[in-house]
């Protein structure tokens, strides 16, 4: 277990090597005039210097190779280019969106994983019943809706017509606190960080501004989890170990919390780590559509700008995420399943 | 020697299943044997003659497209059809416990050994974990399995074949059942292991004064083991009698064919005998005698259903004209 984690530990540094060599690249493909753009921290500096000589300074026409190993030092210190989008150096853009966007896949990816891991089991007992069948088209539903049209809906419900889940990420009153020196930020996550300073107020707020967003991501990614849950258990009920529980004389609650649903859940891990790097990743709809402030709606809106340094510094970002991630599912396998451990 | 008192008595047992058509499937076909405690009783078939579904209905475990349509099982005075489901689980695994064929599909690949004999012994004996630990170990230990200890702590895929079967049977004995259902047991592995967990089975047989349904294509594993023998065909008993009177003096035609599909050392063969055609398909099992299509002896009488007919003592057939089991000869039975 312990070498299996070390092993999938040491292959992290070439994995990252390879994706910062893709991102590189992709990235040489630009003219010098765009890449000088990740250089510049002080927009104003471009209207008294000569491009050309800025371009020489930073060693923009040296050999790729090169170029490549000075980005490499910039990277690992820290420095990854100047945000025009969010006008702060890039790797601070990122730092300060990072929490919100963690934020709303945790609030999200409990309901999908819990409602979608019930359902899905109980679809399966109830296989070809109207239950299974009643399951099966809300999810699909879910599933076949564009994210922006449900999100729009939820956001016509329960903002228009009821006032209930306003869009952005908190109220203005809140913000306005969260600005003076009275509110510390200890995570950059809303929720978190007002119970810390103990504003439960806030805290509700921030709350209400989640629930929208978590309503329309439930929804949409909940079906995924349901169909491999519910695939998943109906080939482990067909299994000759529930048999053998059976015949020991195991309530069909046990049969099935304790011995079905424990070899059910080994493929639902592997989607659910999906899943949760999908929405860290990709809620930029969710989270433009909401209003919010996420690393989402940040790339979306640098990708519209034509804003490289972000771009290429949030696909980075991104790249490590991933790859951290899927080193979790695999461990997390490991727990559930005693047969990899070994390997 | 006194008559040993009686285990389990299954009447006229009826399993229907329902394939995806909705015909009827008549798996278990007005099934009639008993069980006395203490003795080995073997089933005896081709594959899909029934035996397994027998064994499985007696605990009642039936598939979901299944259904026991008929009939009574009365297990130690108890009808055990009409007990509710979870007086049922009350018997599973404590009276009645059950070894299957695969021993390595047949535990649970994500608990530990230990964990899964002991959750037995602490849903049946009311005892806590580290009392269930002790007994788990003990069977273990009974079972020939060597360092029990440590091996509770292992996990399925950490042991050979053998030890999983032996785990098993472990797990199976823990409670001291009556009656214990071997569906195959030794199918799956190699001969000197199917050796070791037979006797494995007599041993523990002995030491625990249990019944054994012993479920197998094997006559040799029957010879062996059995004391009585049930022979089934097409979902119905056509011959059970003593391990003598079935080894010596068969009398079924379909009991003869098997007997003589076995290869024998004594006797200069230059082609094993097989029985001609297939098992039927269970929808259309004909009607009448089951065998009539593969027997050599049928005639028009065979296409009313045969009554038992009493040869000696224990010794049942079904058939009509058991009194002609000396026409067959070896011949009728040889694929050409």
């Amino acid at each position: 277990m312990i070498f299996y984690i070390i092993r999938r530990f040491l292959f992290l540094p070439i994995i990252l090597l390879g994706i910062s060599l893709i991102i590189f690249v992709l990235f040489s493909r630009l003219s010098e005039y765009q890449r000088l753009a990740t250089y510049i921290n002080n927009p104003e500096r471009l209207k008294s210097t000569d491009l050309d000589k800025l371009i020489e300074l930073y060693g923009l026409r040296d050999p790729a190779i090169i170029q490549y190993g000075r980005w490499l030092k910039n990277v690992f210190s820290g420095n990854l280019g100047w945000s025009y989008v969010g006008k702060e150096p890039v790797y601070n853009a990122i730092l300060r969106r990072f929490p919100f966007s963690v934020e709303l896949t945790i609030f999200s990816v409990i309901p999908i994983i819990l409602l979608g891991t019930w359902f899905g089991v109980l679809s399966a007992i109830h296989h070809n019943r109207p239950l299974d069948h009643t399951l099966r088209i809300f999810s699909v539903v879910g599933w076949s809706f564009p994210d922006f049209v449900f999100g729009l809906f939820i956001l016509m419900i329960f903002y228009s017509s009821l006032n209930w889940f306003p869009p952005g990420n908190l109220s203005i009153w809140a913000s306005d606190i969260l600005k003076t020196s009275l509110f510390r930020s200890y995570t950059g996550m809303l929720t978190i960080d007002s119970l810390l300073n103990r504003r439960l107020d806030i805290f509700f707020d921030a709350l209400r501004h989640l629930i929208g967003p978590v309503i329309t991501l439930t929804y949409v990614e909940l079906a995924f989890i349901l169909r491999i849950t519910r695939s998943s258990m109906l080939e482990v009920l067909q299994k000759d170990y529930i048999r053998t529980a059976r015949a020991k004389g195991l309530s069909e609650k046990v049969v099935i919390n304790k011995h079905a649903k424990r070899n059910a859940m080994i493929p639902v891990a592997t989607v659910s780590g999906q899943t949760v790097l999908g929405l860290l990743s990709g809620t930029v709809i969710v989270e433009t559509i909401f209003n919010r402030t996420g690393l989402g709606s940040f790339m979306a809106l640098a990708a519209q700008q034509l804003d490289y340094a972000s771009i290429m510094g949030g696909t980075l970002f991104f790249g490590f995420i991933l790859i951290i991630g899927n080193l979790i599912v695999d461990v997390s396998y490991a727990v559930i399943d005693p047969r990899v451990r070994l390997e | 020697m006194n008559k040993p008192s009686l285990l389990l008595d299954v009447k006229d047992l009826r399993v229907f299943f329902y394939n995806d058509n909705k015909e009827e499937l008549h798996a278990v076909d007005g099934v009639t044997f008993q069980v006395y405690c203490g003795e080995t009783v073997a089933l005896v078939g081709e594959s899909g003659c029934g035996k397994s579904v027998t064994s499985l209905a007696l605990l009642r475990l039936i598939d979901s497209n299944g259904r026991i349509t008929g009939g009574e099982i009365t297990f130690a005075g108890i009808n055990l059809l009409h007990l509710s489901k979870k007086q049922m689980q009350g018997i599973r695994g404590k009276d009645i416990s059950m070894i299957f064929q695969e021993p390595s599909t047949a535990l649970n690949p994500v608990f530990t050994i230990g964990d899964q004999i002991m959750e037995t012994i602490i849903l049946h004996q009311h005892v806590n974990q580290k009392e269930a630990r002790d007994i788990a170990e003990g069977m273990l230990k009974i079972a020939g399995i060597p360092d029990p200890g440590k091996r509770l702590l292992e996990y399925p895929h950490e042991l050979s074949g053998g030890m999983k079967q032996r785990a098993m049977i472990a797990m199976a004995l823990s409670c001291r059942p009556k009656l214990l259902i071997a569906d195959e047991p030794t199918t799956s592995l190699d001969v000197t292991i199917q050796a070791q967990i037979l006797e494995l089975i007599r041993d523990l047989q002995q030491k625990l004064n249990m019944a054994v349904i012993l479920i197998t294509h094997d006559l040799g594993i029957v010879a062996d083991m059995a004391n009585r023998i049930i022979v089934m065909y097409a979902g119905k008993i056509v011959e059970e009698g003593n391990r003598q009177d079935i080894f010596k003096d068969p009398s079924h035609p379909y009991t003869i064919g098997l007997l003589r599909s076995i290869p024998r050392l004594d006797i200069h063969q230059e082609k094993l005998s097989s029985i001609p055609g297939m098992v039927p398909d269970p929808v259309h099992f004909p009607s009448g005698c089951r065998f009539r299509n593969r027997c050599p002896l049928a005639d028009p009488l065979c296409q009313q259903e045969p009554s038992s007919a009493l040869i000696s003592d224990h010794h049942f057939v079904y058939c009509h004209h058991w009194k002609r089991k000396a026409e067959l000869q070896a011949e009728s039975f040889t694929n050409e």
